[in-house]
This record gives C-alpha cells, sequence and structure tokens, in this order.
C-alpha cells in the first residue's frame, strides 16, 4: 500500500510539471533596462487572453509566459504585444 | 604610406584622442562641491509580511514618516524615520483603493498621490491609508494614462503626470480634467521638451517642473507655462548615458530638499545624484553592491525635513538612510 501511494505520488507531481512545462513559453527579448520595462512586458503580455502569468528577468532579458490550460501563445500575437511595450521579440520558443 | 608616415599619424591620432578625453573631463565630467553623505542605515529584505518588500519601486517622506511603494505586494508601507513599521494599506486589485503596480509617490495636502502603472490611473489616499478617490484611466486620449510613472502636485491642487508609455507629461486640473500636455502621444524623442519613457517628475517651490525623462538619462526643467527652461545629463543632455559625475543610466525618480536641491536616482548607476536647482551637479552617494551603503538599483529617492535621504534599493528589497557629512 505504502508503495503504491508513494508511485501515485510520483506519477502525479511528474505529470504535474510536464503540463505545467507544456504551457509555458520562453521569449527572448532585446532592450529590457529597469522595472518600468519589465512591467510593461507584463502588462503587455498579460492582455493576451489566456496568458495566466508572466515572469520577467530583467538582467537576462528571459520572459516566460505561462498560458491557460489548453491555449496556445501564437508567436505574432507575443511579438505584437513585445513590440507594444517598445521592445524587440529575439526569440520564441515553448518550454 | 611608408612606416615613418604611418607612426606620425599614430602618433597626431594619440593626442588627438588624449585632447578629446582631456575636453570631456574638464567640460562634461563636474567634480563634487559639497561633503560626502554617509551611510547611516537600512531596513528591509525580501518577502511578504510587515517591513519586507518584493519589489520596491517608490518613496515620499512627510513630517517624521516615510512612505514606500511595494509594487508587487501591491501596497504601501509606511515606517518611521528610523524604518520602524507603522502601518500597511492597498491590495491587490483594481478596485477603490486597490493597487497594481504602485510606483513614485507624493505627497501634498495631507493626502498621497499614487502613481498606479497597472491600472492607469492616479489613487490618492489620505496619510492614513484610507482611500480618497482616483484619477485617470487606461488609454491615449487628454486625461487618460499608458503606464504612469510618477506624479507632482502643484499649489493649486494642478496635477503633471509622466505618462510613461504616453511619452509626455500631462497637465491637468485637481479633479482630473486635462489642461495640456508637453510631448507627442506615444512618440519618442531626445530634443528638448519631448521624451523617451519619462519616469517621474517633481515641482520646485518657484513653480518649476523638473521632469525625469527615463531613457533619454537625462532631467528637463519647464516654467509653469509649460516652456522648456533647461536639460542636464551626458553631453548636450542628448541621450548619451554613462557612469560619471552628472551623467546618468536610466533616471527613474527625483525629488528636491527644503533648498530646491534636486535629487536623482540613477538606476544603472547605482547611486543618487544631488544637483543645485540649476542643475550644478553637487555629489551623488551610493555604488554598486549588496553591503552597507551599496545599492543594487537605486530607484527612488526622497529628503526629510532635516536633509536626511532616503534611497530606495530595489533588488536589495531595501530602504537606505543617507546624511550628509559636516563641513
Amino acid at each position: 500500500m505504502k508503495k503504491l501511494i508513494i508511485i501515485s505520488f510520483l506519477i502525479l507531481t511528474w505529470a504535474n510539471t510536464v503540463l505545467a512545462a507544456g504551457n509555458q513559453y520562453q521569449l527572448q527579448v532585446a532592450g529590457l533596462a529597469c522595472p518600468f520595462c519589465a512591467y510593461g512586458i507584463e502588462k503587455k503580455l498579460s492582455s493576451i487572453k489566456g496568458v495566466e502569468n508572466t515572469q520577467v528577468d530583467v538582467a537576462s532579458g528571459v520572459v516566460i509566459v505561462t498560458m491557460a490550460e489548453g491555449v496556445e501563445l501564437k508567436e505574432k500575437a507575443a511579438r505584437e504585444k513585445v513590440k507594444k511595450a517598445g521592445f524587440s521579440l529575439r526569440s520564441f520558443s515553448r518550454k | 604610406m611608408n612606416s615613418k608616415n604611418i607612426k606620425k599619424y599614430l602618433y597626431r591620432l594619440f593626442l588627438v584622442v588624449i585632447a578629446l578625453i582631456v575636453l570631456i573631463w574638464l567640460f562634461f565630467i563636474p567634480s563634487s562641491k559639497e561633503p560626502d553623505y554617509v551611510f547611516d542605515m537600512s531596513w528591509g529584505t525580501a518577502g511578504k509580511a510587515a517591513g519586507e518588500f518584493h519589489d520596491p519601486t517608490g518613496i515620499a517622506v512627510f513630517k517624521n514618516e516615510v512612505f514606500v511603494s511595494d509594487a508587487r505586494n501591491a501596497r504601501i508601507q509606511v515606517f518611521d524615520l528610523n524604518g520602524h513599521f507603522k502601518r500597511q494599506f492597498g491590495s491587490k486589485g483594481d478596485g477603490p483603493g486597490q493597487l497594481g503596480r504602485p510606483m513614485n509617490l507624493t505627497i501634498a495636502n495631507n493626502e498621497l498621490y499614487v502613481a498606479d502603472y497597472w491600472n492607469d490611473r492616479i489613487e490618492v489616499f489620505g496619510l492614513d491609508g484610507k482611500p480618497h478617490r482616483d484619477i485617470g484611466h487606461t488609454g491615449t486620449g487628454p486625461g487618460e494614462f499608458s503606464s504612469p510613472g510618477g506624479v507632482a502636485v502643484a499649489n493649486n491642487g494642478d496635477l503633471y503626470v509622466a505618462d510613461f508609455y504616453g511619452q509626455r507629461i500631462q497637465h491637468l486640473d485637481a479633479n482630473g480634467t486635462f489642461i495640456g500636455q508637453w510631448g507627442n502621444t506615444g512618440k519618442i524623442g531626445i530634443t528638448a521638451g519631448k521624451f523617451n519613457y519619462p519616469t517621474d517628475v517633481a515641482i520646485a517651490k518657484n513653480g518649476m517642473i523638473y521632469v525625469a525623462d527615463g531613457y533619454n538619462d537625462r532631467i528637463q526643467v519647464f516654467n509653469a507655462n509649460g516652456e522648456f527652461v533647461r536639460k542636464w545629463g551626458g553631453p548636450f543632455a542628448s541621450n548619451i548615458w554613462g557612469p560619471f559625475n552628472g551623467w546618468f543610466a536610466t533616471v527613474t525618480s527625483i525629488n528636491f530638499d527644503k533648498k530646491d536641491n534636486v535629487y536623482v536616482a540613477d538606476f544603472y548607476n547605482n547611486r543618487i545624484q544631488k544637483f543645485s536647482p540649476e542643475g550644478v551637479f553637487l555629489t551623488s552617494l551610493g555604488h554598486r553592491g549588496t553591503g552597507q551603503g551599496e545599492f543594487e538599483k537605486a530607484i527612488a529617492v526622497a529628503v526629510a525635513d532635516d536633509g536626511s535621504v532616503f534611497a530606495v534599493d530595489f533588488a536589495n528589497n531595501r530602504i537606505q538612510k543617507w546624511r550628509q557629512k559636516q563641513e
């Protein structure tokens, strides 16, 4: 019984991690300078339907966008919002 | 060209470069004209509890209280002048009295004005934290905001708002009715009177309006009629950043002391710079680091009546207090 609980827990943890990671996108943004920029990027990307969370690392210029389950982030939409925030999108990938 | 000519050419080039460096040093890098400031104390660490911060971004001092924008915790925290926590107000949201990302702060007529970057409005609170009213909403039209970073209040109650993405300073009456603006809406400019992501604005006792022109790495000054008066920050104040005295690397906050000396948060240079009202460099405080008296991005500044300087140390999630050495 104990083994079964441990195995179930591990499977659930693995599934949760994989599913969550599958709905995240990594954007490389050029020109981020300060919190005003970081908040700007967050604000613009958050206005896309289905965006659940946006994390910005100003130093590296990496933005991680988490989408709601089953919702895809289109590169075109992300590029447009990054441009509106005053920056340019260098790369776009699904994590 | 033979080797003798090349050597001659290089020697002349070397002399020209040296002469240029000397000229830049003489004309564009002023020396300190005041005693240094010394680190007094600091408080705060990363977190959500009272006295902790998650991205502190703005500061105001009134009498014996220090008000701090705690941006990602969506609240204002209030301390005494020695960093002892007194109270907090605001919560995450866009309802009355709620905050998105509070940025630079101003206190006028016993009210606290908060530039709310996320909710595109100016929130006005009593100093006790009671919500009074909010001004403006999202947009690019007259009286609308696109991520306001700072606000100043004139003696007659008029507001001047640094509209970050709007690339303009908006002049509103006390009720938020549009009176005028400087800068072209949504258009970046580097000539006098134009802006490149303005972050903050402050009004001197003589009515002159000082703007932290964020990514132009300069301060611009206007008279009460909105006419451009002067600018400073690097050579010709024309978007040239640098680490030298009087130069900036992204300006994020501006404030005055009782004599109308100007204090500027110089974000990427990890310091606060102090200038005369005319823009003459006086002194600076701080450098990069995590130790005492060091900044990991200086984002905001305010000055107490006794001359103590309070600075927001953004990435170290703390507030620093400095005082000037006696001559």
